[in-house]
């Protein structure tokens, strides 16, 4: 299989702080790779360096073949290939539902308005909210957002799909409905997902490789249920426990 | 104390041709103002992170020097009284062109001068009101929309725009009224607007609270309608 991301030795550093050290890391088509780690392990900075959200330090970023930085001026087709899911939603508050879905075909791809309408709809009706679609993003629940948020970074067709905690900024019981559609992209889809979450229910039910992060480097890696049962440092040991106790 | 209220009948014409003048100046001034102050504001956060990715080489570079300009103009506005500025542009600009050209007879009608002097103004407080309300939205919106992978101008124009123009609107409100009464002050340049027609009519006939009074409630009149219009554009806009 070939990789569809790759990144070699990549360091970023904000200002005088190093916070990915030689990061090496290769995610090939249809994988779904979990990212798990302590607060401050550079898990978000590692995710929004694969779309460009942040540009990597120094080493090499090459993803569906373009490589950064050399082909700096190529961010955008990466980002058209690189969809992403954030904790926060961040829905765009002036549309609707279905105008949030619409936009990303609309305007990144250059689609029809009916083209993309249509897009948009069967998408809505994918994560279960078509008739919320002329709903503000106000008018619905956190999960429901969630969800439109899902369906929005689906609309432009990208390869990839990145979550930075999903779930993390949901009520308990909005969790599983969420989940629930990320599982059903994973299987149904062959999407290739990078999932930074500490839901290690899902990370051993679709994952197919977990990643242990810890001070800005990568800790350990294998098969989630592998990974979860035998931690090999202490670190890990350590942070399951938490995990598992809240 | 006599109040005659014929005196307020008689000089209504006169008063509304003022009134006029006085709403043409305001109108003008605010259009042009608004786009002045759309490129200043945006000019001062040219090349940050409030309008999407940094640019890089000599992109940053133009970025900056926008920077430069912008803050100049805005602090140099701001930092003179708007009479003084309309004073520089009647009668000392003219000069300076007459020094470094060669045109003789070069003057600007004092319209014209209201007119630039509003638009001048305006568009610098105006581009302090676009730039907070612009870095005021919410960075997370930026980053949902640059993942989409749409361009600065994209982003500028669907998402940070409509958001930020929704915070806009109080503020800009406020300048309006603000500079609808510095108009008045064009009295000093001889533009017949509302203030000037006052004064002249007052001057013939010495019926200073009639005159003054009428004034004053025309003034309040058009301000209530700029207000009236800008909350009602807020209530329409205001859906979230
Ligand atoms: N824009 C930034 N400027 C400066 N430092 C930053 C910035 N973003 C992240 N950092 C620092 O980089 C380190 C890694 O942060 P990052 O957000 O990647 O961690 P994380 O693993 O996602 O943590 P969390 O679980 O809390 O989300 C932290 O020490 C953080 O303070
Ligand atoms: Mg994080």
């Amino acid at each position: 299989m070939p990789s569809i991301i790759e990144l070699k030795n990549v360091c970023k550093s904000f200002g005088d702080t190093e916070v990915l050290h030689n990061v090496d890391l290769s995610i090939e088509e249809g994988e779904v790779v979990v990212i798990i780690g302590p607060s401050g392990s550079g898990k978000s900075t590692l995710l929004r360096g694969i779309n460009c959200l942040e540009m990597i330090s120094s080493g090499e970023l090459i993803v569906d073949g373009i490589r950064i930085p050399a082909e700096q001026g190529r961010i955008r087709q990466i980002r058209l290939e690189v969809g992403m899911v954030f904790q926060q939603f961040n829905l765009f508050p002036h549309m609707t539902a279905l105008e949030n879905v619409a936009f990303g075909p609309r305007k990144a791809r250059n689609m029809a308005k009916a083209e993309a309408a249509d897009i948009a709809r069967n998408l809505l009706a994918k994560v279960g909210l078509a008739e919320f679609e002329n709903k503000l993003p106000g008018q619905l629940s956190g999960g429901q957002q969630q969800r439109v948020a899902i369906a929005r970074a689906l609309a432009v067709n990208p390869k990839v799909l990145l979550f930075d905690e999903p779930t993390s900024a949901l009520d308990p019981e909005m969790i599983g409905e969420v989940l629930d559609v990320m599982k059903s992209i994973a299987k149904d889809s062959g999407m290739t997902m990078v999932v930074v979450t500490h839901e290690m229910g899902f990370a051993a039910q679709v994952g197919n490789r977990l990643i242990f992060m810890d001070d800005g480097r990568i800790v350990e890696e294998g098969k989630p249920s592998e990974v979860m049962k035998n931690p090999q440092s202490e670190r890990l040991k350590d942070f399951l426990g938490h995990v598992r106790h809240h | 104390m006599d109040f005659e209220f014929s005196v307020i009948v008689e000089s209504l014409p006169a008063l509304l041709a003022g009134a006029k003048l006085t709403w043409i100046i305001t109108i003008l001034g605010i259009v042009g103002g608004m786009i002045f102050g759309i490129l200043a504001g945006l000019g001062r956060i040219a090349g940050t992170e409030a309008l999407g990715e940094k640019p890089h080489g000599i992109f940053m570079s133009i970025s900056v020097l926008i920077r430069y300009i912008s803050s100049a103009y805005v602090e140099t506005v701001r930092g003179t009284p708007i009479i003084v500025q309309a004073m520089f542009l009647y009668f000392a600009f003219p000069m300076l062109v007459k020094a470094v050209t060669d045109i003789e007879r070069f003057r600007i009608e004092a319209l014209t001068a209201a007119v630039i002097t509003i638009i001048v103004n305006a568009g610098a407080y105006i581009a302090e009101i676009v730039r907070g309300s612009v870095v005021s939205v919410n960075k997370g919106l930026l980053e949902a929309g640059m993942s989409l992978g749409i361009s600065r101008f994209q982003l500028i124009v669907h998402i940070i725009g409509p958001i930020a123009f929704r915070r806009m609107i109080p503020p800009l409100g406020n300048q309006f009224i603000i500079s609808l009464k510095d108009t008045s002050l064009f009295i000093v340049i001889g533009v017949g607007e509302l203030t000037r027609q006052g004064q002249e009519i007052m001057a013939s006939n010495f019926r200073a609270l009639e005159i003054w009074l009428a004034v004053a409630v025309i003034y309040l009149i058009m301000t209530t309608v700029l207000s009236m219009s800008l909350r009602h554009l807020e209530r329409r806009m205001k859906i979230f």
